[in-house]
Parts: structure tokens; sequence; C-alpha cells
């Protein structure tokens, strides 16, 4: 086993940290990959604090010295690929069969070159996440009994939609803003076919649409994190649950009802 | 709808793609997103199939997300990938995007009876998922540390 210095192991900690907590990942995880982290590099005794805002990490070198550092964790988005592949170089480390690292005096640079090579590596090129936003509402149009006709539409919507959600996730808006656009959108564009298009019904074609929005990772997180005891990030991924919902049930009532006093 | 029928089978086919496009977009890669296909084309199958010897939604929902949460802890342990990968995207076809949609439209055209029948749909509809996550999840927990001491 490596022992580095108390400084350097906070900092590979706090970095597997950040990269697991801004790709999404439920918070009993990261605090449970850091302390394998810090075990592994010879600090059996660190505690952990992580919210989904933020991070709090104290390791203490037996009774010599305690190293404490905070980490405050922005541009929170969904990638369950990072997540993936973070947690198999945490595992990684722990057994002695693995490839990936060195053994011996190197370990730490090469964990800490895999866990840079993880963040900047390239996410799918961007139309095939625009297909895929397309695809998703698409299905889920027909599955909630939708004809071959409205597929097509709320490919269409599904398709423009996530390419547009790139443009606003630019823009200096929060979550709550940014999910009322994009249903806002989804209802204008469907809106807007359906004055050319005959023979279609809308109901399909949004929900369709608004299945791309819906908060499924929050939930998820929200009771993972709860019923793991950490009672703080259960409530905080629970209200984001609860914006992200409010945030589209706003946009798309208000587009409705604009369209509906414009005179359509 | 009777289950087991070609019906079936397309509606499974359509939940598999829907989730499959989803993994993408959340960048999700390699085999791994057959697999979480594979879950969410369960999980609507399995809603629809007890739904119909049932007839009640609640249970269903509670049945079909038990299913797929079982699904992902056997599977992601498998393949080496985080349980809560698999669970967010199994989950989604029955997140209930669609009542909340129908609750929003009924409060806009002024039918507040309606409207107030799809809200509470929206939320009994979360509410089990999350009942139904919390237990395969505490279960698991609970095996796991059982599995440890003996």
């Amino acid at each position: 086993m490596q022992k580095i210095k108390v400084q350097e192991c906070s900092k590979l900690a706090l970095e597997t940290g950040r990269i697991m907590l801004q790709s999404g990942s439920s918070t009993n995880r990261v605090e449970a990959m850091m302390h394998t982290v810090c075990r592994s590099f010879g600090y059996p005794d660190s505690d952990s604090f992580v919210t989904p805002t933020g991070i709090f990490l104290s390791i203490s070198d037996g009774d010599q010295q305690i190293a404490t550092q905070i980490k405050r964790v922005d541009q929170r988005r969904i990638d369950l690929g990072k997540i993936t592949q973070v947690s198999q170089v945490v595992n990684c480390l722990q057994s002695e069969s693995c490839g990936k690292l060195r053994h011996g005096e190197g370990r730490s640079r090469d964990f800490l070159m895999e866990l840079q090579r993880i963040d900047a590596e390239r996410n799918y090129p961007m139309w095939v996440t625009n297909l895929c936003g397309g695809a998703t509402s698409g299905f889920f149009c027909l599955l909630f009994g939708g004809s071959w006709m409205e597929f097509a539409v709320a490919f269409l919507i599904g398709l423009l939609v996530s390419a547009s959600l790139k443009y606003i996730s630019r823009l200096p808006v929060n979550n709550f803003l940014l999910n009322a656009l994009a249903s806002a959108l989804i209802v204008l564009l469907a809106k807007t076919i359906d004055t050319w298009v005959p023979h279609i019904r809308l109901d399909t074609i949004i929900s369709g649409g608004i299945m791309i929005l819906v908060p499924g990772l929050a939930l998820t997180n929200a009771i993972r994190d709860t019923m793991s005891g950490d009672l703080v990030s259960g409530t905080a991924r629970g209200v984001e649950a609860l914006m992200i919902t409010s945030g589209i049930v706003a946009g798309s009532g208000a587009m409705l009802k604009i369209w509906a006093l414009w005179g359509y | 709808m009777r289950p087991w029928d070609n019906l079936t089978l397309m509606q499974f086919a359509w939940a598999f793609l829907a989730i499959i496009g989803f993994s993408l977009r959340s960048n999700l890669k390699g085999f791994r997103v057959l697999l979480t296909g594979l879950g969410g084309g369960l999980c609507w199958a399995s809603y629809l199939i007890v739904l119909f010897y049932t007839k009640s939604m609640l249970l269903s929902v509670f049945l079909a997300i038990i299913l797929v949460c079982i699904y992902s802890e056997v599977v992601a342990r498998r393949v080496a990938t985080p349980v809560s990968v698999f669970v967010i995207c199994v989950i989604i076809p029955l997140v209930p995007g669609r009542s909340l949609y129908y609750a929003m439209r009924a409060y806009i055209s002024g039918e507040s009876g309606l409207a107030s029948r799809h809200i509470f749909d929206t939320l009994m509809i979360a509410g089990t998922i999350a009942m139904a996550i919390a237990i395969v999840a505490s279960a698991t927990s609970l095996l796991l540390k059982l599995k440890h001491r003996f």
C-alpha cells in the first residue's frame, strides 16, 4: 500500500467526490467512495459529510494532524457514464489484480490521471443525444396510445426540444426556469404543428414530450438518500424534484393558456 | 387488452426503445444501455399484465417497480455498475408525467374536480414508486448485512 501526504489524499478524494456528485450520484455512494479512496491511500480514519451542493471531508493522520477541506459543487447534470466509470476505478483501487493502476509509487498519480481522463471524456456527439431525445419522446407517445403520425410529430418535437435545451442551459437560468421554458416550448411546438397537420391528438404528443423532462433522477436519489439515513440530502433532492415538477407544470400551463387566449 | 399478445409485445418494444433513448441521452455507455432498456420494457410490460389481472393501478405500479428494482439490484452488481444508475433508468416509464399533464390541462380549462383527481393520481403514483424503491433498497442492504454476518 502506498502512503501519500494528507493534502494529496484529500485532493484525490475530493476530486472523486466532485466528479460523482456533478454527474448526479446519490450522496451515500459518494461518501462510501471517498472513504474507500482515503483508506486505500493509507488513512483509514476519515469522515465526510456530503450534501447535493457541497462536500465536507476531514482526514486524520493518527494524532498528529487533521486535514479538513470543503468543496462547493456547482453545475450538476445527469451523466450516468461518469458515475459508472469512477465507481469502476475506485473498485480497482481495492482489488489487487486490477491492471489499470500501477502498484507502489505511481499508484496515486495513476489514479489522478484516470480521474482526469474520465472528467475530460467527450460525451456522445450532439446529434446522437438530440436523436435520442426525439426517440424517447416519440416512443413514449406510442406507449401512451399514439398513432404513427403522432409518433412522427412527437419525434420532431423531442428532437427540437433537446437541441434547444443545450442553448437554454447556457443562459444563466436556474433549474425551475429551464424546465418551465422547455415545457412551454413543447406545448408551443405541438400547438403550432397541430394547426398544419390534421387528425392528431395533442394529449399523447405533449405527455410524450414531457417524459423527457420528468425528474426521475431526483426522485430516485431522494428516496435512496433518505433510506440510507442522509436526511439533509434526501430532503434537498425531494425539493429539487418538486421544483422541477412545478416548473414543468407552470411552463406548459402558461403556454396552453396563452394559446387559448390567442384565439385558436 | 389481453396480456401476452402482440400488443403487449409491441408495448414492451416501445418502452425498450424509449428507455434506450433516455439512457443514451444521459450518457450511459456500452452494453449497459441494452440492459437498462430491457429493464424499462420489463417495467412497463409487467405493469400492463398486473393491471389486466387485478384492475388496480396502484398495486400494478407497486409490483412492477418492485420487480424492476430487484432486476436492477441483481443485474447492476453483475456488470459492476452502481445500482442507482439502473434504478434511475428503469423506473422512467411509470413516472407520472401523463397524469401531471392531464391535471394541468383540466385545471386550465376550469374543471377543478377532474384536476384534483389527476393531481391525486400523480401524488399517489409518485408515492407508490418511492415506497417500492425504498422497500427493495432496505431489503437488499439487510440481506447483504446478514450475508456478511454469517
